[in-house]
């Protein structure tokens, strides 16, 4: 009797702790209920959806009705020269707009790192380009690039020069778009950058300069350290919008002339909307992604590399 | 009291909604309700309809021009979409293709429509209304023209000479005509009055895709002496061009009877000073064509086929021409003599209408779009990069070989 009632006493508490920690641990679930659902819905299930259309015919009208093809689209796809010509300007579009957007927001926030007055104005100012919309942003450089009565000729006139074809001519027009592309993107740089600079101890520098190393070595063995996660970490940011940016482009040249500025995603567009090929557009797509994948492998092999270093 | 008070509010609470219920709701889809003066026209045509069927209510589905393709074919497919689209040629063909439109027979059974019902006859079975017919022709500035001493032009040579001779003179631009890639679809639309002009048909008496030709390289080579020639001002959008011309800074342009009608309209230019005369081409030119036509997917296919029997009545006609201007309407509608004499453009446009040839490539007009860019990437590559319109035309017919 006495040992029932002890192994009841004993069994309750215990009962009250595993409930406490049922609880406990189905809690994390319900919060990330609701993101992993998000991200289900509107990223995973098109994503999949896309992967699937990509090995399929389907037309844009009638979707339902699609047909599994296997490779066919890849087959197709890897025969055309537009296609090694979009992924070409891709590449090349978007290596160039991390290299000038990064290095650009990079030199801006180190000027703007340093005390002077006004800094705070010049910060807003600089930040401007971020803010604005893309589409926005798009048609006011279609004005400034016109050839005849843009901003931008006018300055080139008025110094004397031939007016320029800015988006009119296969040599300008990749140029050009990457011109509003760095626009756009080297503030958001600038002030990721400002902020990883913010964070570099000042009495680790302080320790250097009374190592007399001169500000290039301070900025080459402290600076540059502190800040490459952040730099790396913006640039992949870039790198990864810029093979999948769409607006800027299509609104500036629409992918002319002569498809000099036709990137992969602007190919999509005109797959899946002009020829109603939605398998062969989720074929591009897929490319892309892939394209972006690669990118984010690289920038994760980086930071394992500088992990195993740092263990070292 | 109170509580008689309570009571009736109550009850005209739970009637008002029955009624919204009862009646039939109509979405129409249209890019051109966004026409800063012919939306509000047109839309108040449509609307007329509600006097006649108090059961029905319409409401608009607006839809950028650049961006109506794509957004009404996405909800087409996706089973949703207005009731009613009014659409280009080229949209409805398309979703007359899927098997997305509902059969008109009973609709026009007994109507006498004129010739612009032809397209909306796909393999028999009639599958739209003719909205409007947009047709091409040549429009000026009078004031700027005799101002200049220059004459109306008549072919591509007396053209230039013409808006260079406006340009020296009056320090305006010389001739508008779309001519970038970005503007694709209307580019390429625009594009077939030079290629119907110089005699192109794109097809060969079998059917077969005939890009090209003598006459497609004739064609691209009289765009590219007006492209050099440095009377188009190089870089404006379409929307740009029609401001322009409108603020009285252009000479001669190339436009339809609804984008003068826009001109004409509600700005610094008066209606009397805009004059139009045919295309400075041997052969007649294109027109664009909108239809009506009934989704598939509507929950009310009866409701929408009254109204369209309704918009193709004398009444709806009548009410469709003082909206449309001189474009060509479903039925024979005259102009208006007061219309005719406020607007000395519009005959041309109505006589060219006569002739006037669709933007669709016969037996190809649900590829029309894909055939035509390769066409226009080759007119590019004349025009930038100064190849030979044969060997430009030889790149386009091998592309379009290989996709059909």
């Amino acid at each position: 009797m006495t040992d029932i009632s002890t192994g009841a006493a004993r069994s309750l508490p215990q009962r009250a702790r595993k409930s406490r920690f049922s609880a406990k641990a189905v809690l994390p679930y319900i919060f990330i209920l609701p993101p992993v659902m998000y991200l289900a819905v509107f990223m995973f299930w098109p994503l999949a959806r896309q992967i699937y259309l990509s090995f399929t015919k389907t037309r844009l009208i009638n979707p339902s009705r699609s047909q599994f093809i296997g490779l066919d689209n890849y087959d197709r796809l890897l025969a055309s020269p537009d296609f090694y010509s979009a992924l070409h300007i891709t590449v090349v579009y978007s290596v160039m707009a991390v290299v000038l957007g990064v290095a650009l927001g990079t030199i801006a926030a180190l000027a703007l790192n340093r005390p002077f007055p006004g800094r705070t104005i010049v910060r807003a100012v600089l930040l401007f380009g971020w803010a604005v919309p893309n589409v926005a942003a798009s048609l006011v450089w279609l004005w400034i690039f016109n050839e005849r009565s843009g901003v931008l000729n006018r300055i080139v006139t008025g110094l004397g020069l031939d007016s320029v074809p800015w988006l009119t001519t296969t040599h300008m027009a990749l140029p050009s778009v990457l011109l509003v592309t760095v626009w756009q993107v080297a503030p958001f740089v600038m002030l990721v950058m400002l902020a990883a600079l913010q964070s570099v101890p000042e009495e680790v520098r302080e320790a250097a300069r009374i190592d007399n190393a001169d500000k290039l070595n301070i900025f080459r063995a402290v600076t540059l350290p502190h800040v490459m996660p952040t730099l790396q970490l913006v640039s992949l940011l870039v790198a990864v919008w810029s093979i999948r940016r769409f607006d800027i482009i299509y609104l500036l040249t629409g992918g002319g002339p002569i498809g000099s500025t036709s990137t992969l995603i602007v190919k999509l567009r005109q797959t899946a909307f002009e020829n109603h090929d939605l398998g062969l557009a989720s074929a591009y797509g897929v490319i892309g992604l892939i394209l972006a994948l690669s990118v984010a492998t690289i920038h994760a092999l980086f930071n394992r590399h500088r992990a195993k270093r740092s263990m070292q | 009291m109170k509580k008689q008070f309570l009571l009736s509010a109550a009850l005209v609470a739970l009637a008002l909604p029955a009624q919204a219920e009862d009646k039939v709701k109509l979405v129409i889809s249209n890019s051109q309700w966004l026409d800063a003066l012919r939306g509000e026209q047109l839309w108040a045509v449509v609307k007329a309809y509600e006097k006649v069927a108090p059961n029905v209510v319409l409401e608009q589905e607006a839809i950028p021009s650049k961006d109506y393709a794509d957004r009404i074919m996405t909800e087409f497919g996706a089973g949703q979409g207005p009731d009613l689209a009014i659409m280009q040629e080229g949209v409805f063909y398309a979703l007359a293709d899927a098997g997305m439109l509902v059969d008109l027979a009973d609709v026009t059974e007994g109507v006498a429509l004129n010739d612009t019902i032809d397209n909306a006859i796909v393999d028999d079975v009639t599958l739209g209304v003719p909205w409007q017919r947009a047709v091409y022709a040549m429009i000026y500035n009078k004031e700027l023209v005799d101002q200049a001493g220059a004459s109306v032009p008549t072919d591509v040579e007396g053209l230039i000479a013409s808006a260079k001779q406006v340009q020296e003179k009056t320090g305006a631009i010389g001739f508008t005509a779309r001519h970038q890639i970005n503007d694709f679809s209307g580019w390429s639309m625009d594009f077939q009055n030079w290629a119907y002009g110089y005699g192109v048909h794109w097809v060969d008496d079998e059917g077969e895709l005939t890009i090209n030709t003598p006459e497609a390289a004739a064609a691209i080579a009289a765009f590219k002496e007006v492209y050099d020639s440095g009377i188009i001002p190089i870089g404006d959008d379409m929307p740009t061009q029609r401001t322009r011309f409108k603020e009285k800074q252009v000479g001669f342009s190339m436009d339809n009877s609804g984008g003068t009608l826009n001109i004409a309209s509600g700005g610094a230019m008066q209606s009397a000073n805009v004059m139009a005369s045919p295309l400075p081409f041997p052969n007649p030119a294109a027109h664009q064509q909108m239809f009506i036509s009934i989704s598939a997917n509507s929950d009310h296919p009866e409701e929408a086929a009254a109204f369209l029997k309704w918009l193709i009545s004398p009444e709806g006609q009548a009410l469709m021409r003082d909206a449309s201007g001189p474009d060509a309407l479903a039925t024979d509608v005259p102009v208006t003599e007061e219309f005719a004499t406020v607007n000395p453009w519009a005959q041309t446009f109505a006589d060219l209408a006569k002739s006037s040839r669709s933007t669709l490539i016969p037996g190809h007009e649900v590829e029309t779009n894909q055939i035509m860019r390769p066409v226009m990437q080759a007119v590019e590559d004349v025009l930038i990069r100064g190849t030979a319109p044969a060997d430009a035309l030889a790149v386009a017919q091998g592309k379009i070989d290989s996709m059909f």
